[in-house]
């Protein structure tokens, strides 16, 4: 078989070497020889050195090469069996030159202005005259960081340093270096060289020092927001429990654990209705108000504005959730507005129904434990329902009127300013009541019981706005507090009541008993001159008070009325503040409003 | 009409002014003026030949892949044979500088005139895929020797005057005083591609003498850092 001549290098255009490939010897020992024409000289010459260079090559040392000098060259493959020639190759040492590898390549860790970079410097190999000029080397190196796959490249040209920024302290970094003369091959890699760049502290520090300044920016930014959406946050990740405080109850029944204490406590004639089941006696009365036309169209009406009223599907132990059936405040709304337009039977039925309250808040007084009768009268409540809201501070509930408590409407309250414990679940409605001046008893700001219901007063109270309350009274949950904002008194001396929006209220949820205080009024009461004795709404805090001495808390009304601006002729507005004392000694502030006298309808 | 025979002359004035001095800006030695000095010449002069190496290179290939690589065996020669060359670096550097730079006329010198038959040669050529770029190619080729043998003349120039180049002679006879002559080498009558190949076999390696002799003389006359 033929041998093949594989290559021919040069290192520094000065020597060669030949290689060939021995072609199948077929297992016979062979003989290679190398000849080679010159330049078209007839002249064959042989390889003058077949050992410097190794196995199955031709070395041409300093005298045998010429530059510039086209060799023909062939090698010869000669056993028992024959020779054998290969191919004739040409080659020209001017383009066969591969040099050495680049030598003596040192890196230095330097520092440019605190940023260190790395600083390559190598030889060019001895071997190769650079000096004189008879070579030109170019010359390329690459890094990498230790661990890395991939090179980076770069092109020195023929300078022999150079500079590599944009490193990483702490890392170590392998750089190697090669060379190629202008036209040629390029050398082999040079050996790795491995270096380790320090910890720049330096240089850390002021990245630190950016990030920190950063980080605690965005710290206060962020306390900040939070700062200014604390109270809503504390809704949203803490919404408040509302803490069924009832009043005449002893939460320290419950904590003592006994059960039939807590039973007993609880229990009221006649509730839970698990015998009747006629749950309509627990329920609130609905209290029939006439609304005249103008202000029905104040009146909202919203479904969601009757009464829970039945609950028949509620179950005794659930809470207030399962109570509430939209649907069937629905109905009862829609009776309920029915029956508002009929102005005629809702005189008639409001009469009733005042006397009625009027024996409620009697026998409330009377009794302490009133409530089922109280339940029993259906009233018609309206959404919003302006309540007063009696006193209570004063005398600590008894244990069984915590029923009441626990049924605590505002409604209730403020209708039968009980002063003491009878906080009425009147049905967490509320309802708009007249207070007429014929009958206007002026309800003795004090505290215990003998409030009457001034519901007497003529003043017309619109509600305005409806939220829905729950009705039932369950145990534990009574929301049913459904906050009448005043929100305006209109041209008909009628005050226009909103209920308020809190929150919590819905129609599944418990309505929190502790409003925030200050803006809302409890009505206390009628004075005498027509005068709308506020209560100004006790807060969380007083409601701990009275909880104390077992007075739930109650219903905060409020009263937004600053619109004691508005002046409506008929309308007394007043300050009593002769009377708001002994109120201020139990309770909180009392604000008057103004109030107006309506006519009767 | 006037006006276009003002061009012409105003145009002709130009180029003969650029021929005649390589920076015509500094020919009334203003101060502002910038004459480089010979390292610079010699800069310049190296980069062109590189340059000019670069593009043989290139043309070279450009035959060897499309034709078959033809050996170069036989009794071909290239036309400079005649024209002694150093074909060592002992033998080189033992020449000396004037001869050195007179080697280095003497070559591009006889490569002039081929080159623009090549280049001619190239243009006539019936296939046009190829043979724009290469046309192209041999056009700047002729222009860059023709160039350099001026660029090394003035270095030449230069280092006499700076007592480097005693004898040198600027006058150098051509060596072909048949400008034909040179290319009858390489085929009689119209050169085809083959020739071409032959002729560009030729000038690479002439011009890789070239390239390698200038530096060698830069070394040698500046021994610096690049060398």
């Amino acid at each position: 078989d033929k041998p093949k001549l594989t290559s021919c290098r040069s290192p520094e255009k000065e020597t060669f070497t030949c290689w060939w490939q021995p072609g199948h010897d077929g297992g016979l020992p062979t003989t290679y020889a190398l000849y080679y024409l010159k330049d078209n000289s007839d002249t064959i010459y042989e390889c003058p050195d077949y050992h410097t260079a190794g196995e199955n090559s031709c070395f041409f040392n300093k005298n045998d090469t010429s530059v510039w000098v086209n060799y023909n060259i062939t090698v010869v493959a000669t056993n028992a069996l024959g020779s054998n020639f290969s191919d004739p190759e040409d080659v020209d040492v001017a383009y066969i030159v591969q040099p050495h590898t680049p030598e003596n390549v040192t890196v230095n860790v330097m520092e440019d202005k605190g940023w260190p970079f790395l600083r390559v410097s190598w030889e060019s190999p001895h071997k190769a005259d650079i000096r004189s000029g008879w070579i030109t080397l170019i010359y390329e190196l690459r890094v990498k960081l230790e661990g890395e796959e991939e090179w980076e490249e770069h092109h020195a040209g023929q300078q022999k340093m150079f500079n590599i920024f944009s490193i990483r302290s702490g890392s170590t970094y392998l750089v190697q270096v090669r060379c190629k003369p202008d036209h040629g091959f390029w050398s082999e890699w040079s050996s790795t060289t491995y270096v380790k760049v320090p910890e720049y502290f330096f240089r850390e520090r002021s990245l630190w020092i950016l990030v920190m300044i950063f980080s605690s920016f965005t710290l206060i930014i962020l306390l900040w927001i939070v700062h200014m959406n604390s109270h809503s946050l504390k809704h949203c990740l803490l919404p408040p429990v509302p803490g069924p405080k009832i009043k005449g109850f002893d939460q320290q029944i419950f904590k003592n654990g006994r059960s039939d204490e807590i039973l007993s406590a609880l229990m009221v004639p006649n509730f839970p209705p698990t015998k009747s089941s006629n749950y309509e006696d627990l329920l609130v009365e609905y209290l029939e108000v006439y609304v005249s036309e103008e202000q029905e169209l104040i009146l909202e009406e919203s479904k969601d504005s009757c009464l829970k009223s039945d609950s028949s599907t509620c179950d005794s132990d659930s809470g207030r959730g399962s109570c509430d059936s939209h649907t069937l405040l629905t109905d009862k709304c829609g009776e309920a507005k029915r029956e508002r337009r009929a102005s005629g039977e809702d005189s008639g039925m409001t009469i009733e129904s005042q006397k009625g309250w009027e024996e409620e808040a009697l026998s409330y007084t009377q009794e302490d434990v009133a409530t089922p009768d109280v339940s029993s009268r259906r009233v018609k409540t309206w959404p919003s329902v302006f309540s007063t809201v009696p006193q209570y501070t004063t005398s600590p509930l008894d244990q069984k009127t915590s029923l009441e408590l626990s049924k605590q409407h505002c409604l209730s309250d403020t209708l039968f300013p009980p002063g003491s414990s009878t906080k009425e679940v009147l049905g967490p409605n509320y309802w708009e009541f007249d207070l007429s001046n014929k009958q206007s008893h002026l309800p003795q700001p004090q505290t215990h019981g003998s409030q009457q219901l001034q519901a007497h007063s003529d003043v017309n109270i619109s509600y305005t706005g409806n939220k829905q309350v729950p009705a039932l009274l369950q145990l534990p949950g009574f929301k049913s507090t459904e906050y009448v904002e005043v929100q305006k008194v209109n041209q008909e001396d009628m005050v226009i009541l909103q209920p308020v929006e809190s929150d919590n209220c819905g129609r599944d949820e418990e309505c929190p008993h502790v409003l925030q205080g200050e803006d809302y009024s409890k009505v206390k009461g009628v004075g005498s001159d027509n005068l709308l004795l506020l209560q100004s709404g006790v807060k969380a805090r007083m409601g701990d008070e009275m909880e104390a001495n077992g007075v739930s808390e109650s219903c905060y009304t409020s009263s937004s009325f600053a619109t004691t601006q508005k002046h409506i002729d008929s309308m007394h507005s007043a300050t009593i503040p002769g009377q708001e004392e002994p109120i201020r000694a139990t309770t909180g502030y009392v604000d008057t409003t103004t109030m107006f006298t309506l006519p009767m309808y | 009409m006037e006006n276009a025979w003002f061009a012409v002359i105003a145009l002709m004035y130009l180029k003969y002014s650029v021929m005649a001095d390589a920076a015509p800006i500094c020919s009334y030695g203003q101060a502002t003026c910038h004459v480089p000095s010979l390292a610079d010449l010699f800069d310049r002069v190296i980069q062109q030949s590189s340059r000019m190496h670069g593009i043989s290179t290139d043309l070279h290939s450009e035959f060897d892949h499309y034709l078959p690589s033809k050996n170069f065996i036989g009794k071909q020669r290239c036309h400079t044979y005649a024209i002694l060359t150093p074909d060592d670096k002992e033998k080189a550097q033992r020449l000396g500088r004037e001869q050195l730079t007179e080697v280095i006329l003497r070559l591009l010198m006889a490569w002039g005139d081929p080159l623009s038959q090549l280049h001619w040669s190239m243009s006539q050529d019936q296939n046009q895929d190829f043979n724009q770029y290469r046309s192209n190619k041999a056009l700047e080729i002729s222009d860059i020797v023709r160039e350099l043998k001026d660029g090394v003349i003035k270095v030449a120039e230069r280092m006499k005057r700076l007592g480097l180049n005693g004898n040198f002679v600027s006058y150098i006879s051509p060596e072909n005083v048949d400008p034909f002559s040179a290319i009858s080498f390489y085929k009689r009558g119209e050169l085809n591609s083959v020739d071409h190949q032959d002729l560009l076999y030729c000038f690479r390696r002439d011009s890789h003498k070239v390239k390698t002799y200038l530096r060698i003389l830069k070394c040698s006359t500046f021994p610096t850092l690049d060398c």
